[in-house]
């Protein structure tokens, strides 16, 4: 089924949550609603769902306006952020909840929620935790039945309210993978919230990029993050260094005393090295080198005094045999420009 | 970070007595401070309530079981019964009703509506008898449209009742708003997407997550609508047999000197506070326990 928010406005008190928000999901996508909080994405998501109205704007479902109807009467599945399963009922009961509540003369037999029940329990692999209560759960456990719970009504939308936000980093990566492996299975169409970029980059077919109740831009991971519209989606993708700059003859130059552009550059795109080689360059002085992990993280202050984050392979770091307090010169291999106040224009160093 | 958490309360839960060292205070302090509070408990808790069994049973136990035989302690019991029996299941709905909507939803007047369930607590209780004298005595507001219709509201059954309602009021609302607030409407909203209706929520969700905190609100309701006196007694005009609630009936043995009487009544209702207690403790244990599953869960989260 496709949604259709239209116009969407709404308000807290003084506090605008969505600004004439407008988004289109196609049927059978997996769309992450990404930003920082107080951006607006759950408040959408609920929206969405009818746990919350909008003061103005309407919702489609299949291109049908439903902007009235109540959460009972949208049937879609909704996962919270803290799983908000029953807690004195047992796994099963919880799962076969959706099913139980409906009006008699739409109500399973008794079997058939069993076997629902069954079924749904051996797709999150809990089948032996069946009688088991939410509080004997570990978290990640947890939010597989309370997934589990939101399938059983067979739901024509999946919306996913942060649902990896409170679990640690290891069970977050398999559900992440889990949570993809099930989409391709069932294609329902699904929205999730977060605000970690990395999750939204590995996870959906087409990331909405959301801030102060505005959408930045919407598009695949591919395309926000290497042609992001606009400053925000830049830095929120990723780390960046800021520097200020002008652009003549459609050459790029930093100096910081400029206020008509930003220029961006993230640490891996920009090289150290001992050599000016006659390119584009600037001399930085190393304050700080953490060489644990993938990629070593050198921290160096410019010859204007602004801090900037540098990431070099290990391989390349060897070579260098960099040293702390050393000068360098800093070489940038592909920067992102944006005029300030307006939209943006890529352009080479 | 969960498994710091887990070790944290087994080092609280197992060696509680030793550690801390830092934060104790000296013996003679710490004695000193045992000591004031178990005199206080003894004289003001414990000697009270001995001396209300030592006096009941002073005559032997034939004497004791006699003070029930009497039709007028009979009444008095029966009557009590009677209006705890109907206090309480209707302050129960109203508790229910009202923590439901003070707890759940925003509206105008709420803040005032707060204050009245309040009332009962910070009026004396004399003056809410007095306030139902006003109303619906002989010289009150209704008094002579009451008179007219032959329905006897005040030195009556029905007048006691109503003043053991409103002084009752409070209590199960105040036990549970606090409750239901705290637990949000997490739960509540997950039913409906999965298409409860607003009853089914109430009666599948809401309810059994405060049966604990509406236990309790019951008993306490229930314990103070048997031992309830002052708005009582303005209303009851105490006839004997009639309009006499058992603390009422303890009043008038005392005062005739009819001390084994007295007392043997009084240690019904303090059987029934001692119940009340016990009673409370099972309830607290069970809510605690379903905190500690809670704490529970986060160790078994892999770190």
């Amino acid at each position: 089924m496709s949604i259709q928010a239209l116009n969407i406005t709404k308000k807290f008190g003084h506090f605008t949550a969505l600004d004439n928000v407008t988004l289109e999901i196609p049927s059978g996508e997996l769309v992450a609603l990404l930003g920082p909080s107080g951006s607006g994405k759950t408040t959408l998501l609920r929206i969405i769902a009818g746990l919350e109205f909008a003061d103005s704007g309407n919702v489609r479902f299949n291109g049908k306006d439903i902007s009235d109807r109540t959460a009972r009467e949208r049937q879609v599945g909704f996962v919270f952020q803290h799983y908000a399963l029953f807690r004195h009922m047992s796994v099963f009961e919880n799962i076969a909840f959706g099913l139980r509540v409906r009006p008699r003369k739409h109500r399973p037999t008794d079997a058939k929620i069993r076997a629902k029940v069954q079924e749904l329990l051996e797709l999150i692999q809990l089948e032996k935790l069946a009688q088991r209560f939410p509080s004997q759960l570990s978290g990640g456990q947890r939010q597989r039945v309370a997934l589990a719970r939101a399938l059983a009504v067979e739901p024509s939308v999946l919306l996913l309210d942060e649902p990896f936000g409170a679990l640690d980093a290891k069970v977050r990566q398999e559900l992440r993978r889990w949570l993809r492996q099930l989409h391709d299975e069932i294609h329902i169409t699904s929205v999730f919230v977060t605000h970690d970029q990395e999750e939204a980059l590995e996870l959906a077919n087409r990331v909405v990029v959301m801030s102060e109740g505005k959408i930045e831009q919407i598009g695949t991971p591919d395309e926000v993050y290497n042609r992001p519209a606009t400053p925000f989606v830049y830095k929120f993708l990723g780390n960046v260094n800021l520097f200020h700059g002008r652009v003549d003859d459609g050459k790029t130059y930093i100096h910081q005393s400029e206020t008509e552009h930003v220029v961006y550059v993230r640490p891996h795109l920009l090289d150290i090295d001992r050599k000016a080689n006659g390119g584009d360059h600037f001399r930085a002085k190393i304050k700080h080198i953490n060489s644990a992990g993938p990629l070593v993280k050198v921290e160096a202050i410019t010859e204007w005094g602004a801090l900037i984050h540098v990431e070099m392979s290990q391989d390349r770091y060897r070579n260098l045999c960099l040293l702390k307090d050393e000068s360098v010169f800093v070489i940038p291999r592909d920067v992102k420009v944006f005029q300030v106040h307006e939209g943006s224009r890529q352009k080479p160093a | 970070m969960a498994g710091t958490i887990a070790q944290s309360t087994r080092s609280r839960t197992g060696n509680s007595s030793a550690t801390n060292r830092a934060t104790l205070e000296s013996a003679p302090v710490r004695w000193t401070l045992i000591g004031i509070a178990a005199l206080f408990l003894g004289l003001f808790l414990f000697m009270p309530l001995a001396v209300v069994f030592i006096s009941a049973f002073s005559k032997g136990i034939s004497a004791y079981f006699a003070s029930f035989r009497e039709p007028d302690a009979l009444a008095a019991i029966r009557l009590t019964l009677l209006a705890a029996g109907i206090a309480v299941p209707l302050n129960l709905l109203f508790g229910i009703a009202a923590a439901w909507a003070v707890a759940k939803f925003e509206f105008v007047g709420k803040s005032f509506l707060i204050t009245l369930i309040d009332l009962p607590f910070s009026v004396s209780p004399v003056v809410s008898g007095l306030i139902y004298v006003l109303l619906f005595g002989l010289q009150g507001l209704f008094g002579k449209w009451l008179q007219a219709h032959d329905i006897k509201i005040i030195f009556a059954v029905p007048g006691i009742v109503l003043a053991t309602v409103f002084v009752t009021f409070p209590f199960v609302a105040r036990e549970l708003i606090p409750l239901i607030q705290a637990q949000g409407s997490d739960e509540e909203e997950a039913a409906l997407t999965l298409g409860a209706s607003g009853w089914q929520t109430f009666l599948r969700v809401t309810l059994p997550n405060v049966k604990w905190g509406l236990l309790y609100g019951v008993i306490i309701c229930n314990a103070r609508a048997m031992g309830e006196f002052g708005a009582v007694s303005v209303v009851s005009g105490h006839i004997r047999g009639m309009t006499n609630t058992m603390p009422l009936h303890i009043e008038i043995l005392y005062n005739e000197y009819q001390f084994v009487p007295a007392f043997a009544v009084a240690s019904l209702l303090a059987m029934l506070a001692l119940l009340t207690l016990v009673v409370k403790s099972i309830v607290e244990w069970k809510a605690q326990q379903d905190v500690v599953e809670e704490d529970k869960s986060w160790s078994m989260e892999p770190a």
